[in-house]
């Protein structure tokens, strides 16, 4: 098992070199400049050129990257240009009130995805699946952008039952975890219900019915856990998704977080921020997979049979 | 079954923990809550010596030497009076007695003498650029002794990079200063700041040195404020609607008609602080032809824009400047307005005949064009209706639209771009510098305009004026040049418009300044 993590770990040391130069080219190369946010009306070309070498912007891309990454390795993430403080400091601030919001999404989409999906499975090609698969799949079409702004109309607006953005209360994250987490059912219950009826049709749950154990005792203890085994997969990949997916939901409910502030910072190219966190949100990403990876190792024993 | 007892039992315990460690935030007795315009989100600091950014809250903490009317006269704040010498070369500040900061230190010119020199090597050093040094001459009086004339100083004092902070608090607070804690003198004492979120005031119970252009003279009658940062303009409008805040600094035109819709909202504008208008690139074909440029810049019809996209709110835009400023009375005729038949007219002449499919031809090249413009719906709408207007006198024109950010480093690529929708917000003339200056072709010369004659007007403007008459003057001549040239075509000049809960506050009959700040907040009262 040691022997297959450590397999895993050196496989991310590529990724993440991969991942750094995709993410530093991606904010160079678009067109903008964070000296434009800087600069004010009346300083002269001479005051621009200045600032740009300030921040070592006049140095050769290449040079850029290698003294960004150098610095990145050791959890220097540099110092903001429009911000003004360190990267790492900025993501600290941020990062708990992302992750309060994705955790609690994942739980939400978790526990009513598991539910959604056995439902189905165990009532399959019944009007309880269709109905429930279809609303599902209607709620995790929606794009999180309009689905927030129409919960905000439902719920807050017209039924006063939650404020309609910020995060000075608990009350306020109900609506983003909502908005997040039904993009989270749809995947969870579908994985869920596949696996169950997958599981359904194996040779020990016929024993179990020719036994006469009770077709719901089944369902629930033999084959629900059997089948939850993609399942924890499915999550572990999905924790790096968790800190990404919130962007457009943080901006809409004006909450503060990882998504506001990459949003920000990439309206005002400040570089290192932008490239800060999305390097943060690989690193989540990565992290998650290997998680995942060892989880699903852990649990099947022919996964770490067929890695070696 | 086991498993999922355990998984559920353990969200269960996560959701719980989750809720009772912290997820309440802490009941702010909130006596008002704003919001801040959009484009104030992201303030990072209450640093106005070293700041490029500052929101509204800024000019609640801090008081400047003076503070601007909407008619752009100057009034006292931290000063009661000021005069310049003859040649421009000092200036001599009255200040203000009894004045405190926040931290109970003393204002006095003492303050000046260390707040003056905070500014070299920033990026606002521009402000006091012209300034040598600074004498007392007693307690109450200072003298700037200038390294030149400069004649924008009164104007630069009114900025709200120009709020006075406590000598002693920036100091102690060294780099932290602006985030952690800002001390100034004005009507609200910083409670607390959190970038991006909010920032929540508490009323400085000393306050006793409002300017004139507040009818309070004593503490604001708010005591707890809350200015909150939202990007999303629904987002805001709705927290307005149900009550989750009292008052919008900035509402986007878009929004009005909703906003009149509601009986509990009332609505309010101030003159406007900028201009939308049309760069035209000079250095490509066809506008490389002045007469092509005129008739561009007189097909542009303001009134319709005004009305129909508008509603009628702000006013058409003549020329390059602010109504409201002395430098945009400019000859009569040197306006830009609009005039179809002049435009035809004028291609005709430059020999583009009108094609079968109503574009325009020569040489057998048709006059089809670049017309850009940015992300936001205002931007894309209005460029959408030049665009028809421009068809109507047979120029073809294919819109692209680019996102903030992106499009000045596409406009220093400098040929790429022919005609472009653009606005900006200044409320100073020396803006005719930033935008048409020949050093600062591409961006923010997207005209690619570099004259000489132009040059000179712009040299003696910016640095031959020696007082605030003879800069008007010199302005104005620059600006009729400008006009002269048609390197860009005026559209629209917006005003700012604000929103409120008439049952939660009320505001002053009169609001004065040039922006919705401290003068006007001391004056409103909680319902």
């Amino acid at each position: 098992m040691i022997g297959f993590f450590l397999k895993r770990v050196l496989l991310l040391i590529p990724v993440f070199l991969a991942v750094s130069v995709i993410i530093f080219m991606i904010v160079h190369l678009v067109p903008g400049d964070p000296i434009d946010n800087l600069i004010q009306i009346n300083s002269s070309p001479e005051q621009k050129a200045l600032l740009a070498a300030k921040y070592g912007l006049d140095k050769p891309l290449y040079h850029q990257y290698l003294i960004w990454l150098s610095k990145a390795v050791t959890g220097d993430l540099g110092d903001a240009i429009i911000l003004r403080r360190p990267v790492a400091d900025l993501i600290a601030l941020n990062l708990p009130h992302s992750l309060r919001l994705g955790v609690l999404a994942l739980l939400f989409s978790t526990l009513v995805g598991i539910s959604a999906g056995a439902l189905s499975a165990i009532y399959k090609n019944s009007w309880i699946d269709r109905s429930t698969m279809t609303l599902i799949l209607l709620g995790s079409t929606v794009p999180g952008f309009w689905l927030g702004l129409l919960l905000i109309m439902i719920f807050a607006v017209y039924l006063g039952w939650f404020p309609v953005s910020g995060a000075r209360s608990w009350d306020a994250l109900i609506l983003p975890v909502l908005t997040i987490g039904l993009g989270g059912v749809a995947l969870v219950a579908r994985v869920t219900r596949v696996a169950m009826m997958e599981t359904a049709r194996q040779d020990f749950v016929m024993m179990l019915h020719a036994k006469g154990v009770s077709p719901w005792r089944i369902q629930l203890r033999h084959v629900l856990r059997h089948a939850l085994l993609p399942v924890v997969t499915i999550l572990s990949l999905r924790i790096g998704w968790i800190l990404g997916g919130a962007v457009t939901v943080e901006f809409v409910f004006a909450r503060p977080g990882l998504g506001s502030l990459l949003i920000t910072s990439l309206n005002q190219r400040d570089y290192p921020v932008v490239q800060g966190s999305l390097l943060m949100l690989a690193v989540a990403v990565m992290l998650g997979t290997l998680l995942g990876d060892v989880v699903q190792a852990a649990m099947d024993p022919r996964v770490r049979e067929r890695t070696k | 079954m086991y498993l999922l007892s355990k998984s559920l039992l353990l969200s269960g315990t996560i959701l719980v923990s989750a809720f009772s460690l912290g997820l309440a935030a802490p009941a702010w007795a909130q006596d008002a809550t704003f919001v801040m315009p959009s484009g104030d989100v992201g303030a990072p600091s209450y640093d106005p010596i070293k700041g490029t950014k500052l929101n509204a809250a800024t000019s609640l903490i801090y008081d400047r030497m003076v503070i601007q009317d909407s008619d752009q006269s100057f009034h006292g704040q931290l000063a009661t009076s000021w005069k310049s010498s003859e040649d421009g070369m000092s200036w001599t500040f009255t200040l203000r007695p009894g004045v405190t900061f926040h931290d109970g230190e003393s204002f006095n010119a003492s303050t000046i003498v260390w707040w003056v020199p905070q500014f070299k090597d920033t990026e606002n050093a521009f402000m006091t650029d012209a300034i040598e040094k600074v004498d007392v001459i007693d307690d109450l009086t200072v003298k700037f002794v200038m390294k030149n004339p400069d004649p924008n100083l009164l104007s630069n004092m009114a900025s709200v990079f120009m709020g006075i902070p406590s000598p002693k608090a920036y100091s102690e607070m060294g780099a932290n200063y602006g985030v952690t804690g800002a001390v100034g003198s004005g009507p609200f004492k910083l409670a607390s700041f959190t970038i991006g979120q909010e920032t929540i005031l508490a009323s400085n119970e000393d306050y006793a040195w409002a300017s004139v252009l507040s009818d309070n003279q004593g503490p604001p009658h708010i005591k707890n404020l809350t200015l909150r940062e939202i990007s999303e303009d629904s987002t805001a409008f709705l927290e307005l609607r149900t009550g989750g805040v009292d008052m919008l600094l900035s509402v986007p035109t878009d929004f009005l008609p909703q906003l009149k819709a509601e009986s509990s909202v009332d609505v309010g504008s101030l003159p406007g602080t900028g201009i939308f208008y049309m760069p035209i690139n000079t250095t490509v074909t066809p506008f490389d032809d002045i007469k092509v440029r005129e008739a561009v810049a007189f097909a542009v019809n303001q009134k319709e824009i005004l009305d129909n996209l508008f509603g009628g709110i702000g006013e058409e835009a003549h020329n390059f400047l602010i109504s409201s400023l002395l430098a945009a009375k400019v000859t009569p005729a040197l306006n830009i307005s609009y005039d179809p038949e002049r435009s035809n007219m004028l291609l005709e002449s430059a020999g583009w005949k009108m094609g079968s499919d109503g574009v325009r031809v020569k040489d057998g090249k048709p006059l089809q064009v670049a017309l850009w413009t940015q992300n936001g719906t205002e931007f894309k709408r209005v460029t959408e209706v030049i665009q028809a207007q421009l068809k109507a006198i047979g120029v073809g024109a294919e819109i692209t639209v680019f996102d903030s950010a992106t499009i000045n480093d596409q406009y220093r690529k400098g040929t790429e771009h022919q005609l472009a929708v653009r606005s900006y917000s200044w409320a100073n003339a020396d803006i005719i510098d930033w935008f048409f200056a020949g050093s600062r072709l591409g961006y923010p010369n997207v005209s690619m305009w570099n004259d000489p004659t132009a040059e000179k007007l712009n040299k003696i403007a910016m640095t031959e004026s020696r007082t605030w008459e003879e800069r008007v003057k010199n302005f104005k001549a620059y600006h009729e040049y400008v006009l002269s040239q048609f390197v860009f075509a005026p559209i629209y000049q917006p005003v700012q418009i604000y929103a409120y809960s008439k049952d939660k506050i009320t505001l002053p009959t009169r609001i004065r300044g040039t922006r919705l700040q401290s003068q006007t907040v001391v004056d409103i009262t909680v319902n």
